[in-house]
C-alpha cells in the first residue's frame, strides 16, 4: 500500500523528518521502500488496521504527538428508509447505508482528497467513488457507492452458493461459483461482497444521488475471492484482514463532509443494521506476566503509557482492545506491543542453556551409505517430487501447478535417469548419481512411505588412468560395492534406454533400495571422504560445448616424470577446464614411459573455437618439451 | 616397501563425488543445533491440516491454507506439508517439557519462479520449558548465526507475524553490499499452540525459529540462481566437494 509522507507528517505535531518516520515504522514492523516521497508499506497480514493513513498514525502516535484533525459532520442526520434485508447476518454483522443528493458534480477536488489523488498520481473515477476510496485511504474503511437511481427495488445481502455471472464496474465479466457472499437487487446479484460492486448499479460521472454501503464482513467469507475471479481489489485487501467494526458512523460522518466541502448536499439520510455487538477482548493488567514473556522489567507506568498510546483504553486493572486490533487477544500479543515499543533490538540477550541431549542421529545408516557412495565418484542430486506419469499406487495432486506435475513419483530411479541425460547431453563420459528421499504411495486409501536410496551411473568408471578404459557394468558395480559392503544387497540391474532421448549407447546400470533393508554392518565402513568444512564460493557454469584435446608424452628419463606430470597438472587457464592423466605405459625393455593427459576447454562467453584451444595447447607443448628426454610421438 | 616403479607411477586421483550442497546446509544446521542441545525428529512430507495448519493455529480463513498456496492430495484429505513445524507439533505430543526438537526436510509451496520453488528446505526447531523467554530466544538466533555468517555479522530483529508464535520476529543480516537480508523467522511459541498439544502454557513457554536451508546456502555458496540447485548438473555439484 502507498502513503505519502506528506499524507502523514501533516498530523504530527513534531513534523519528523521522512527517515525519522521511516526507522519508526521500521521498529514497529512496517515494513517499506521510500520512492519519492511516498513509503510503499508492505503489512503483516494480522495489521489490517494499519491499512490507512490513520492507520499507521495511531501506529506512530506510540512515538510521536499525532493530532488527526479530520473534520466529520456532526448535525444530525435523517433516518433513511431502504428497502434492504440481510440473510447473512454472521457474514455481516453490521452494516449502514447513506444516501446522499448534491446539486452538482464537481469539477475538481481540494484539500485532502484533492492532495489525494494528485500526490499519488492516482487517476479519478466519479464523484462518489473517488470519496470511497480516499476514505477508505484515510480511514481503512472500504464503502461501496450505488447510483440511488439504479436501486429500485429490494437489497438483499445473503452468502448464495450456485453459479451467476456478473459484470464487475471494471467492465470484467465472471461466473460467480461455490459460495459467495453478494448483494442482490430483486434477486440479481449486483455486488460481490467486499470484493467488487457490479457495472448495473454503478456511479458514473453524473451521479447526483448515491448510496454508500459501508459493512463490517467476516474475513474467512471474503478471502481468496479477489485471486479466484482475478480481480485487483484493494477492498477485499482490507477486508480479509479485518477492518475495525466500529467505525461506520464516523467514516460516513467523514464522508459527508468531504462532499459538503465539494458540493451543496441537497438531501442526506442514514440508517444501521446491527446483528450482534461482536467481540469485546478485555485483558488483566499483568506486568509481572509482561516482564515474564519477554525477559526483560518495565513497570507498569511504562507499560500502561505504552498501551494508552496505542489506543487501548485501561480501567480498573483491565486492558480493554480496541475495536480496531482485532489481532490482540492474549498477553502474549500485548507483549508484543511492547517490545514493539521497546525496540527488538533493545531488548538485551539473556543467556540461554538447552540441557544436552544424548541421542544419537537416526540417519547413521543412511549417512554412512551417502559417504561410501561420495568414495566412489557418485554425486547426490535432489528432484522434484512432482511428475507426468502416474502408476496404480500414485498419489495425485488435487491442485498442480501443472498437467506435467500432476502425480508425486512412485519411484527416483526415473528422475536420476532424466538427470543422466541431461549431462550426457553435455558431453560428460563418467556418470554418477544418487538420491535418497521418502517415496509416497497410496493403497487401498492408505498412505504408503519409504526412504529410498537410488543409484544410476553410466560411461566410463572415473577420470584417471586406471579407470578411464574401464565402463562402468552391472559386474563392475555389484564388485566394488560388494567388496565395500559384503552384507548389503543392492541388486543393480542394467536400465533399459528404449524411452530415453538419446544417441549415447553406455550401458545404465540402477538401482533403488529400501534403506531400512540395510544392515547396522554398514557403520563399520571407514569412509575416505570427509565433510567440507567450509563452503565453496560457487562459479557460474558454462552451458557452451566443450573441446577436448589429448597429448601422449613420450619420456626416456624416468625421472622426468614426475615434473612433467606436476607441471601439466597443475597449469591453469581460463578455458581449461579439467586435465587428467587417462593412460599411462612403461616399457620396461626400452626404458620408456608413455604417459597420455586429457585436456577438457571451455569457454564462458562463447563457443570455443580450435584457435582458441590451440593456443593454450602450445603453451604446453613447449614448456612440456623443455624437459629432458621428453618427445611426443607424432608431433611433426 | 614401495618399489622403483611404484614411484615413477603417477599419482592416481580416484574421483570422489559430493554431497548435495542443500543437504550438506541442511546438515551442517542441523549438526550445529544438535550441538547446543536439541534432539533431531521427523515426520512426513504428506501431514493433514490438522497437524499442518489448525495445531498451529493458523486458522481456516489464513491465505496459506488455500488452493494457490498449498498442494492439496487424494481429494483435500491430505496436503503437501508448507513447513516442518508438524514435526514439532507430534512431538510435543508424545513427550513432555522441558523439551527441545529440530526437524529438518522438504516443504511445499505453491510458488514457482526465479526466487521460489514448489520444493524447498526448512530447518526448525522449538525449546519449551519453565520461564523461556524473548531475550533468551535472541540469545539463542545469535548464536546460530554468529555460528554460521562468523562474529562480525551484523544482525537486526524485526517485527513480524506468524500465528504460531507470538511475539514474532523475522531476523536480517547485513550483506557486505549493506543490504539487510532475511534469514530466519521465530518468536515465543503462541499459547494456544502449547495449549493445543496438552502443555500447560500458564507453567511453560517456549521458543521456536525456522530457517530456509536454499536462502543460507545460496548465501554461503555465492548462488544467485535458487533453481541451479536442482538441475542436477555435474558441473554445478562438482564445485562443492
Amino acid at each position: 500500500m502507498k502513503i505519502a509522507y506528506s499524507h502523514l507528517v501533516q498530523h504530527i505535531e513534531e513534523s519528523p523528518c521522512i527517515e525519522q518516520i521511516s526507522e519508526s515504522l521500521f521498529q514497529l514492523g512496517h515494513e517499506h521502500e521510500i520512492d519519492d516521497g511516498i513509503f510503499d508499506m508492505e503489512f503483516t497480514p494480522n495489521r489490517g488496521d494499519c491499512l490507512s493513513v490513520n492507520g499507521l498514525l495511531r501506529d506512530l502516535a506510540v512515538f510521536y504527538t499525532v493530532n488527526l484533525n479530520q473534520e466529520i459532520h456532526n448535525e444530525k442526520i435523517n433516518d433513511l428508509l431502504i428497502d434492504f434485508e440481510n440473510l447473512s447476518n454472521d457474514i455481516c454483522p453490521k452494516i449502514s447505508f447513506l444516501k446522499l443528493e448534491i446539486d452538482k458534480v464537481p469539477e475538481s477536488y481540494k484539500g485532502s482528497l484533492g492532495n489525494y489523488f494528485s500526490d499519488l498520481s492516482l487517476n479519478k473515477n466519479n464523484f462518489f467513488t473517488d470519496i470511497s476510496n480516499y476514505l477508505s485511504y484515510e480511514t481503512g474503511q472500504p464503502t461501496h457507492c450505488y447510483d440511488a437511481k439504479k436501486i429500485n427495488g429490494k437489497l438483499v445481502f445473503q452468502e448464495i452458493e450456485r453459479a451467476v455471472d456478473l459484470e464487475t464496474l471494471l467492465d470484467k465479466k465472471i461466473t460467480l461459483i461455490q459460495k459467495n457472499a453478494v448483494f442482490l437487487l430483486n434477486n440479481e446479484v449486483i455486488n460481490l461482497a467486499g470484493v467488487v460492486g457490479g457495472k448495473s448499479t454503478s456511479c458514473s460521472s453524473d451521479t447526483k444521488t448515491a448510496i454508500v454501503e459501508c459493512a463490517f464482513f467476516q474475513p474467512e467469507a471474503i478471502i481468496g475471492k479477489s485471486i479466484k475471479y482475478d480481480i485487483q481489489s484493494e477492498a477485499s485487501h482490507k477486508f480479509e484482514r479485518g477492518v475495525d467494526p466500529d467505525c461506520h458512523d464516523l467514516v460516513l460522518r467523514r464522508f459527508i463532509k468531504l462532499v459538503s466541502e465539494h458540493a451543496n448536499i441537497k438531501d442526506m439520510s442514514i440508517t444501521s443494521y446491527k446483528y450482534n455487538d461482536g467481540p469485546d477482548y478485555k485483558m488483566p493488567v499483568n506486568i509481572k506476566k509482561i516482564n515474564q514473556i519477554l525477559g526483560i522489567n518495565i513497570s507498569d507506568s511504562e507499560y500502561i503509557g505504552y498501551l494508552s498510546k496505542l489506543g487501548f483504553d485501561i480501567k480498573a486493572g483491565f486492558i480493554k482492545v480496541p475495536s480496531f486490533r482485532s489481532d490482540i487477544k492474549t498477553q502474549n500479543d500485548l507483549s508484543e506491543e511492547v517490545a514493539r515499543v521497546i525496540g527488538y533490538d533493545n531488548i538485551a540477550r539473556a543467556d540461554i542453556s538447552i540441557p544436552k541431549n544424548e541421542k544419537s542421529n537416526n540417519k547413521d545408516i543412511e549417512n554412512k551409505l551417502r559417504y561410501f557412495l561420495l568414495d566412489n565418484g557418485f554425486y547426490e542430486v535432489i528432484n522434484s517430487p512432482f511428475v507426468s506419469s502416474s502408476s496404480e499406487s500414485s498419489i495425485k495432486v488435487d491442485n498442480p501447478l501443472d498437467s506435467n506435475r500432476e502425480y508425486l513419483r512412485t519411484n527416483i530411479i526415473n528422475s536420476l535417469l532424466d538427470n543422466l541425460v541431461f549431462n550426457e547431453r553435455r558431453q560428460k563420459d563418467s556418470i554418477k548419481l544418487f538420491e535418497i528421499s521418502d517415496i509416497y504411495t497410496s493403497k487401498n486409501d492408505e498412505i504408503n512411505k519409504i526412504r529410498s536410496l537410488s543409484i544410476v551411473a553410466s560411461g566410463r568408471v572415473g577420470h584417471n588412468y586406471e579407470d578411464f578404459s574401464k565402463k562402468i557394468s552391472k559386474k563392475y558395480l555389484t564388485k566394488i560395492f560388494h567388496e565395500a559392503l559384503p552384507t548389503e544387497n543392492f541388486d543393480f540391474q542394467e536400465l533399459t534406454r528404449d524411452s530415453l532421448v538419446t544417441k549415447i549407447k553406455n550401458e545404465i546400470i540402477g538401482c533403488e533400495v529400501d534403506i531400512n533393508n540395510f544392515t547396522a554392518e554398514v557403520l563399520k565402513y571407514k569412509e575416505v571422504t570427509k565433510s567440507p568444512n567450509n563452503f565453496t564460493q560457487y562459479l557460474p557454469i558454462s552451458d557452451l560445448p566443450y573441446s577436448k584435446r589429448d597429448l601422449s608424452f613420450s619420456i626416456k628419463n624416468q625421472s622426468q616424470c614426475k615434473p612433467l606430470e606436476q607441471y601439466i597438472l597443475s597449469f591453469k587457464d581460463k578455458l581449461l577446464k579439467e586435465t587428467f592423466i587417462f593412460d599411462y605405459y612403461s616399457n620396461e625393455k626400452k626404458q620408456e614411459i608413455k604417459i597420455g593427459f586429457r585436456f577438457i576447454f571451455q569457454s564462458q562467453d562463447s563457443t570455443i573455437t580450435d584457435n582458441e584451444v590451440d593456443d593454450v595447447m602450445n603453451i604446453i607443448i613447449s614448456s612440456a618439451l623443455e624437459y629432458d628426454s621428453i618427445s611426443i610421438p607424432g608431433l611433426s | 616397501m614401495s618399489s622403483s616403479k611404484d614411484i615413477l607411477l603417477p599419482e592416481l586421483i580416484k574421483d570422489r563425488g559430493s554431497l548435495h550442497p542443500i543437504n550438506h546446509m541442511k546438515d551442517s544446521i542441523m549438526n550445529l543445533l544438535v550441538s547446543f542441545g536439541f534432539e533431531v525428529i521427523n515426520g512426513p512430507e504428506i501431514e493433514t491440516e490438522e497437524f499442518n495448519f489448525d495445531m498451529l493455529n493458523i486458522k481456516k480463513s489464513h491465505p496459506a491454507r488455500q488452493m494457490h498456496d498449498t498442494f492439496y492430495v487424494e481429494n483435500k484429505l491430505n496436503l503437501l506439508r508448507t513447513h516442518t513445524s508438524p514435526v514439532q507439533i507430534r512431538g510435543m505430543l508424545e513427550k513432555t517439557p522441558p523439551l527441545a526438537f529440530i526437524s529438518g526436510g522438504k516443504v511445499y509451496r505453491k510458488d514457482d519462479d526465479a526466487t521460489h520453488l514448489p520444493m524447498f528446505h526448512q530447518v526448525e526447531g522449538i525449546y519449551v520449558d519453565e520461564n523461556v523467554n524473548f531475550a533468551q530466544l535472541k540469545d539463542l538466533i545469535y548464536k546460530i548465526i554468529y555460528s554460521l555468517f562468523g562474529e562480525d555479522v551484523e544482525l537486526r530483529f524485526r517485527p513480524s507475524y506468524f500465528p504460531f508464535t507470538e511475539p514474532s520476529a523475522e531476523v536480517d543480516i547485513l550483506s557486505k553490499e549493506g543490504k539487510w537480508l532475511e534469514i530466519l523467522g521465530c518468536g515465543l511459541v503462541n499459547p494456544i499452540v502449547l495449549d493445543n498439544c496438552n502443555i500447560d502454557s500458564d507453567k511453560y513457554s517456549g521458543l521456536a525459529f525456522g530457517l530456509g536451508v536454499e536462502r543460507i546456502a545460496m548465501l554461503k555458496h555465492g548462488v544467485t540462481d535458487i533453481r541451479e540447485f536442482y538441475k542436477s548438473n555435474l558441473d554445478f555439484l562438482s564445485q562443492f566437494k
